[in-house]
């Protein structure tokens, strides 16, 4: 069932004619503005030793079409109306989770997005700017895995942070404090290897630089195979804590909510 | 006369809405402001690795995206929230029962919606401006104070005036959401010095989509560094943008209200 939400929500992305130009066109504006800043750095400033401008303009690239993280913003948002009107009671009498409904659906207008806006724009610009291969086969390999873990962290803790919501009311804060949390700590727009040591000493640690950082890294091969084997595994790890952070906040809203009137 | 003390009624009306919810104020200021700041954060990081960023230093840098913040708050408290909906004013037909008004539909809701949240906004940019202008030793005169406030200004009509076009849209192609979208994206990219970027966008960015005077263009005129395409005429064109983009609005506006021939029942 939830196989089917989520191609339904593939399908009304899909019905969107006019909307499509318009997310091409804004794909096509983020990678350049992401490829401008390291081109310019690295053609006309200090540059790296510790990775070449090909492999950031492949960072860039992926990091803007694979590593959106606009779906989170969209879920808290539809979670927080849903808490605030009052319908996400007519939610919770299905016989199905509200919360994996919502990421069904959501997962599926990513898929949309990723298959039909982001890799034209990503094969498009990769063409422009060029575009690395990944290291290798195996790192290929972990990297798909990685993507997959990365989704799932994405929308479980997207998810905590609207169930949040049913506490404050108001979820246009937390909207805009995950944003935040995830512009500065995923590594989706500035890899974690630039940042000061001892900033991304902690920022390592975090599972926000599952959602981009490391995905990419592992692409990029700027970890070994093993390496980034232990880094996925610590990643699992962070996807069994996010989930069961997510169940107890869930459990702790149902018991919370108080239904009036019919 | 008259009509000013009404627009005046409907912001005090909405200023005394929206301050029924205090404690939700100040967290969505705190909220945005630090969702504003995190990006920041990255430019910054960007900035301190490499030294320079498209020619520009970090206190620079953090001139531009407080004057950016700021010039754009100025302009969207009036604009944003409220136009953002105009597909859903014209489609659900609401549009209409503005038009029977006596007053003007933009000028009633640009008013009788005015948004308070952009507090943490005003508060980010006004800091940034406030730490950085300390540190980049300009010569500082009647006639630059000036600069730097009209100039603000204009940035402010600049913003009004490019979402009141984008909103207009909606009376003639009924749908306009997506272009508030595309207005973000180049707006995203006018807050990076022009320099980073190639030709065409740098000439998109001056004239088409001309948001490279929200920040850009009048940061540079007052650090008196070089500005690509219109060199010496920086400090004019930034004043100038906002007000031609408010006639250029106004004219858009009253052409698109022209045409508007209602979408809903």
């Amino acid at each position: 069932m939830y196989l089917a939400l989520a191609v339904a929500g593939f399908r009304t992305e899909a019905s969107f004619r006019a909307q499509f130009w318009f997310l091409l066109l804004s794909g096509v504006l983020n990678v350049v503005a992401r490829v401008s800043i390291w081109q310019s750095v690295f053609l006309h400033g200090t540059g790296s030793a510790d990775v070449s401008l090909p492999q950031m303009v492949t960072y860039a690239i992926l990091g803007a079409t694979v590593f959106s993280t606009w779906e989170a913003s969209q879920l808290v948002r539809e979670m927080g109306a849903d808490i605030r009107s009052g319908n996400v009671v007519s939610h919770l009498m299905r016989p199905a989770s509200y919360p994996v409904s919502l990421m069904a659906r959501l997962l599926g207008g990513r898929a949309h997005e990723t298959l039909l806006i982001g890799l034209p724009v990503a094969v498009v610009m990769g063409a422009v700017y060029g575009f690395q291969p990944p290291a290798s086969v195996g790192h290929a390999v972990l990297f798909a895995l990685s993507v997959a873990l990365s989704l799932f962290l994405l929308f479980t803790l997207a998810t905590a942070v609207a169930t949040i919501g049913f506490w404050v009311m108001d979820t246009l804060a937390l909207d805009w404090f995950l944003r935040g949390t995830l512009a500065l700590f995923s590594g989706g727009l500035v890899p974690l290897w630039f940042y000061p040591d001892a900033v991304a000493n902690a920022v390592h640690h975090l599972p926000f630089a599952w959602i981009a950082f490391y995905p990419l890294a592992i692409y990029l091969g700027q970890l070994d195979l093993t390496e980034s084997l232990v880094t996925l595994l610590y990643g699992l790890g962070w996807a069994v804590a996010s989930a069961g952070l997510l169940t107890l906040l869930w459990r702790a809203a149902c018991r919370r909510m108080v239904v009036q009137g019919g | 006369m008259q009509t000013l003390s009404l627009y005046l009624y409907l912001v005090r009306l909405q200023l005394r809405t929206r301050l029924q919810y205090r404690g939700n104020l100040v967290i969505g200021w705190v909220a945005q402001a630090f969702g504003y700041a995190s990006v920041y954060g990255t430019i910054w990081i960007i900035a301190s690795r490499f030294e320079r960023l498209g020619g520009w230093v970090w206190p620079e840098i953090a001139l531009m995206l407080g004057f950016h913040v700021l010039g754009y708050a100025l302009g969207a408290l009036f604009t944003f929230v409220q136009l953002r909906g105009m597909e859903e004013l014209v489609r659900l037909g609401t549009y209409d029962t503005l038009m029977v008004r006596p007053v003007s539909p933009w000028a009633f809701l640009a008013f009788s919606g005015i948004n308070i949240e952009y507090g943490g906004h005003i508060a980010l940019g006004v800091g940034m401006i406030a730490w950085a202008l300390p540190q980049l030793g300009i010569d500082w005169s009647v006639l630059t104070v000036l600069q730097l406030v009209a100039s603000l200004i204009s940035a402010a009509l600049l913003t009004g005036a490019t979402l009141t076009i984008v909103a207009a849209m909606a009376l003639v192609l009924t749908r306009s959401r997506y272009l508030f979208g595309i207005y973000f994206d180049f707006w995203e990219l006018s807050r990076y010095p022009l320099t980073i970027f190639a030709l065409p966008l740098q000439v998109t960015l001056l004239s088409i989509v001309p948001l490279g005077y929200m920040a850009y263009v009048p940061v540079a005129a007052l650090l008196g560094k070089p500005v690509p395409l219109i060199g010496a005429a920086a400090p004019f064109a930034a004043l100038l943008a906002g007000p031609v983009m408010v006639v250029i609005a106004m004219l858009v506006w009253q052409a698109c209200q022209r045409r508007y021939q209602g979408a809903g029942g």
